[in-house]
């Protein structure tokens, strides 16, 4: 559907940029499969691969955000088919904590995505990521967070 | 016996010796389960030397040193022919005494013809008496009299419903159920689809492996009521121990291939074919069952509704298959194959039968495969009709299909004395949890996950765990011994290596900054972990840090987020590589 | 000025015999201090007992000093605790810092320190420690009837907007001058090298911009959730007067609502980020 290459830029030209780290064994496969089916999906998605969900620390996405993106996504194995049994759910734990503490801080947790995505799952793959650029897209870009911007230094 | 030397054990018979000597004697009061009586007289013999001449019983004359015998002579054959023309009088439709009258020429007598099934040989009373135990039935009445019965011909308190009687009745003249207190239910068949009936110690189908006997311990009336026994009475290897017990077994492997293989869905989910609710409507399985010579049938094609062949059989492909709402998006690929097979089998079978397929579309793929099915269509003329059906019902006693017919553009309605549907193939229950005891993945239709669609169909993600058959995909035959080879070759190659190569990718910690805290130990699933002691020169300790056993640590970095000094790094996913794709691309 | 109660006689008879014993090499307690709150005191000979004190000044966390390198070495440490200093050794032991046999654990009963008694104690459960090996003090007054929601800040907090949320830690964590003097007086802060000092990468920026001190508190909040005991020093200390103690409450209930867990109750426990279940909640995840 070549809707998305129009629907991803807008009037002044800011498209989101969503980072998204991938657990190796499920996710990224997932994601493989979607390209290799011909799933569409917007390419304002940057995947960063990691071999397990629970490789993903509070602070990859804190920094995600520090340098720009406007939304994070951690995806992994669906809870009970971790590729490295118990992984994903020591990331459930620590990144829902994050998203919490992020949003009793006054910082939006609607920025902070996770999702269950299997190595079958390249049409949930492409949907997911449908679904969070249009979000990001409505969101806006992430200005509450105080970015590293290049004005800033050359102040 | 018969100018033949033979020798036998002591206390064998000279139906032991004749057996030895392959000499063939007819019994019909005889069984190796049970004491012999030389009720009936069909095996006499005849003494010509080393005894008392005259004609004996060979199923209980003992044999004996320096006896000579001859099995068939005239003498011999006169007594069989009249013992037969006598017990053909009491019984005269008896299958089995006609069969032995014709081998002898026995004409029936021109007496007062009686109609009883029961020859009086006895062998129900005496396997109930010598090696069941209850002594259930017994000879009643004497001389025209004389039948098989109860006491007092009253239900039997005794009786513990086992079968044996039945079961070692030449005649099929008793049936426990007439006289047994308890309820009697006989087990389906599992291996012929419920077909037939199978006793609680069975050899569950021929090809078993296996290919011995096993006790089906819910059903056994000795696991029931402690009684019974017969099995392990009469086995001559006396194999069989009740006291054998369920062992868990645990083997250290270096490869495991997962071979689960398939179900098939229950097509009684759509309503409209009347799977079970219509007794001639069968699955492709209960068909295959059926014909097959080793089936309930002995391999007739028959009507469930009136045990006769039908004249007409309408297969119906893609039940379930290729369809979204409440079946299996994929195609099970085996169907179009196996129904042109059984409409083949069909027509051998029956060969003025008419046989009808309807299909949506013909997957034959394989090597010979398009060529077997355009053989089907024109040599054995059976009618391809490109069209789903709407509805099975019945009327009278068929059953009329009606559906679509693409190809001409309407509908039509066919007279059936057969439906056969081809359900969909779905993977085995229980796999999902075998998956994810193995970690290995799966489809959301339970199929199990290769690691690479195109590079690596056999392996799985996770190391020395292979997949072949229709665990996988659905497939046939040739494919499933295709992969199963491919698994097989992946597999020794793991384990025929002296060394053990693996991915890099693995942790390492930074001694120097552990805290010793061993919050990773409690987070790997892999028990990586150990604990290292750092000692000066002098021998003393100075710390206890973390330390990862490197043959363990499979890389997944659970640690190395747990550890709040960052002392842990994994290998090709450090904290430095990390930051810098971050850095690249969240801008 | 402190008033020389048969709870003070106690304590330094325990500290005393201790030392004389040979059983303990220091006893780490308070003593009289210039100031709000008493210093803390490290006894060698038995008859500088007397310099300790227990009154509602005791308000550090002598905990903290067990996670240094240097203390542990003198030999076998006896120190004086109140229960809610007492949770945070039970997460040292639990984290292999210091082991129970090389302690003496000298608990006091408390009623709550601070005059008003600090809010943290209106809720305290351990007014009597348990697991000490000698414990000194009547028994503590019942903690008030009605002492309101344990994390009613945290709940007022969570009442507000997100814009206002972001306004109120805007202000809060913009005063941060970076001193680290919470991850200094925190008992549980005690890595040889913090996150914060780590350059390559530097996930933390340490210059006193907004940016980096989020990072840096988030950091902390979530090194610390099940782990931090809310004993509140962190607060007490900050020179900025940054409401430090709700970022480690906000954790203590998120752990508490959703794992069920309270850190520091015993020397056992598995901590929440250790441990799993797989019906953990998860809300909105795709």
């Amino acid at each position: 559907m070549s809707s998305y290459k129009q629907a991803s830029e807008d009037a002044s030209g800011w498209q989101p940029r969503i980072v998204a780290f991938l657990c190796n064994w499920c996710s990224y496969a997932g994601a493989d499969l979607a390209g290799v089916s011909r799933f569409e999906y917007p390419t304002n998605v940057r995947i960063i691969r990691v071999p397990c969900s629970g490789r993903v620390d509070p602070m990859f996405v804190l920094k995600s955000f520090e340098r720009g993106a406007d939304m994070v996504l951690v995806s992994g194995c669906h809870p009970g088919d971790c590729h490295y049994t118990t992984g994903n759910y020591h990331a459930r734990r620590k990144l829902l904590a994050l998203r919490e503490m992020m949003s009793f801080l006054g910082i939006d947790p609607r920025r902070f995505k996770m999702s269950w995505v299997s190595a079958a799952e390249g049409s949930k793959w492409s949907a997911v990521i449908r679904q969070i650029t249009d979000e990001a897209r409505s969101l806006g870009p992430f200005e509450s967070f105080p970015t590293f911007t290049l004005q800033e230094v050359k102040k | 016996m018969n100018n033949q030397e033979v020798e036998v054990e002591e206390g064998r018979t000279l139906l032991d010796a004749a057996r030895a000597l392959s000499i063939e004697i007819p019994t019909l009061c005889h069984h190796r389960a049970v004491p012999p009586a030389g009720a009936c007289r069909i095996c006499v013999v005849e003494v010509k030397g080393g005894g008392r001449p005259g004609l004996v019983p060979a199923c209980a004359y003992p044999a004996q040193e320096g006896l000579v015998i001859e099995t068939d002579t005239e003498r011999v054959l006169a007594s069989r022919q009249m013992t037969l023309r006598l017990l053909l009088a009491r019984c005269p439709d008896s299958e089995v005494l006609k069969e032995l009258a014709e081998r002898y020429n026995a004409e029936p007598l021109p007496l007062e013809q009686k109609d009883d099934k029961c020859i009086m040989c006895g062998l129900c009373v005496r396997v109930c008496r010598e090696v069941i135990g209850p002594s259930a039935t017994c000879f009643t009445g004497r001389g025209a009299d004389r039948t098989v019965s109860t006491p007092y011909k009253m239900l039997s308190d005794v009786c513990i419903g086992c079968g044996a009687c039945a079961f070692l009745c030449p005649t099929g003249a008793i049936d426990p159920a007439e006289f047994c207190t308890h309820p009697l239910e006989k087990i389906p068949n599992e291996f012929n689809c419920g077909q037939d009936f199978r006793t609680p110690i069975h050899v569950p189908f021929p090809q078993a492996v296996p290919n011995k006997p096993v006790i089906d311990k819910d059903n056994c009336i000795h696991f029931k009521t402690g009684k019974c026994g017969a099995c392990k009475s009469i086995c001559p290897a006396g194999a069989i121990d009740y006291d054998m017990e369920d062992e868990t077994v645990e083997e250290k492997v270096g490869a495991i291939i997962v071979a689960t293989g398939y179900e098939m869905i229950d097509p009684a989910v759509y309503e409209e074919y009347g799977y079970r609710r219509y007794p001639d409507v069968l699955t492709s399985m209960e068909f295959e069952r059926m014909v097959s010579a080793s089936g309930a049938t002995d391999g007739r094609l028959l009507r469930p509704s009136n045990g006769k062949p039908p004249k007409s059989v309408v297969f119906l492909q893609c039940i379930g298959s290729r369809e979204e709402k409440i079946g299996k998006p994929y195609s099970s690929k085996i169907c179009c194959m196996y129904t042109a097979k059984h409409a083949v089998l069909y027509k051998h079978k029956v060969h003025d039968g008419q046989a009808f397929i309807f299909y949506m579309d013909i997957r034959s793929a394989g090597k010979n495969y398009e060529e077997f099915v355009r053989r089907v269509v024109k040599e054995k003329n059976v009618t391809y009709l490109r069209g789903r059906v709407a509805k099975v019902y019945p009327r009278g006693d068929k059953l009329v299909v009606r559906g679509a017919d693409t190809l001409s553009g309407g509908q039509v309605e066919i007279s059936a004395e057969m439906v056969v549907l081809a359900p969909a193939m779905i993977p085995s229950s229980g796999v999902r949890e075998l998956a994810q005891t193995l970690r290995i993945g799966y489809d959301e239709h339970g199929f199990l996950s290769e690691a690479h669609p195109k590079l690596k169909p056999v392996e799985t993600n996770t190391a020395g765990v292979f997949l072949a058959g229709a665990c996988h995909s659905p497939k046939d035959i040739p494919d499933s011994v295709a992969q199963a080879s491919a698994a097989a070759g992946k597999a020794l190659g793991l384990v025929s290596h002296e060394q053990l190569t693996r991915e890099p990718t693995i942790g390492v910690v930074n001694e120097q900054t552990c805290n010793g805290c061993f919050e990773c130990k409690n987070v790997c699933a892999y028990g990586a972990i150990e604990r290292k002691e750092l000692r000066d020169r002098k021998g003393q300790l100075l710390a206890i840090v973390a330390h990862i056993n490197e043959g363990l640590c499979q890389g997944c970095g659970a640690c190395s987020v747990t550890c709040r000094s960052k002392s842990i790094e994994v290998q090709g996913f450090r904290e430095d590589q990390l930051f810098a794709e971050i850095n690249a691309v969240s801008r | 000025m402190t008033t020389v109660t048969s709870l003070t006689r106690s304590l330094r008879e325990a500290a005393a015999q201790a030392l004389t014993s040979g059983e303990a090499a220091v006893v780490i307690g308070y003593e009289l201090n210039d100031g709000e709150a008493a210093a803390p005191a490290f006894v060698r000979a038995p008859e500088d007992a007397e310099r300790l004190i227990f009154d509602e000044s005791c308000f550090g966390n002598l905990a903290v000093y067990l996670a240094k390198e240097e203390v542990r070495r003198l030999g076998k440490l006896a120190i004086v605790v109140k229960g809610c200093d007492l949770r945070a050794i039970n997460v040292l032991l639990r984290e292999n810092v210091v082991s129970r046999d090389d302690l003496l654990l000298i608990g006091v009963r408390c009623s709550g320190v601070g005059r008003p008694a600090l809010r943290k104690c209106s809720f305290c459960e351990v007014r009597d420690p348990e697991g000490c090996d000698t414990v000194v003090g009547d028994p503590p007054e019942p903690p008030p009837t009605d002492p309101g929601k344990r994390y009613a800040e945290i709940e007022a907090i969570e009442e507000l907007s997100m814009e206002e949320r972001w306004a109120y830690w805007q202000k809060q964590l913009g005063k941060c001058i970076r001193c680290y003097a919470c991850r200094q007086v925190c008992p549980l802060c005690y890595c040889k090298r913090c996150i914060v000092e780590k350059s390559t990468p530097q996930w933390v920026e340490t210059s006193p911009h907004l940016r980096g001190n989020i990072a840096w508190n988030i950091a902390r909040g979530l090194h610390l959730t099940g782990r931090c005991v809310s004993c509140g020093e962190c607060e007490r200390v900050c020179p900025m007067k940054i409401p430090l103690g709700s970022l480690g409450d906000k954790m203590a209930k998120l752990v508490d609502e959703w794992y069920g867990f309270r850190s520091g109750m015993s020397a056992d426990e598995k901590a929440p980020f250790t441990a799993w279940s797989p019906d953990d909640p998860e809300p909105g995840i795709l």
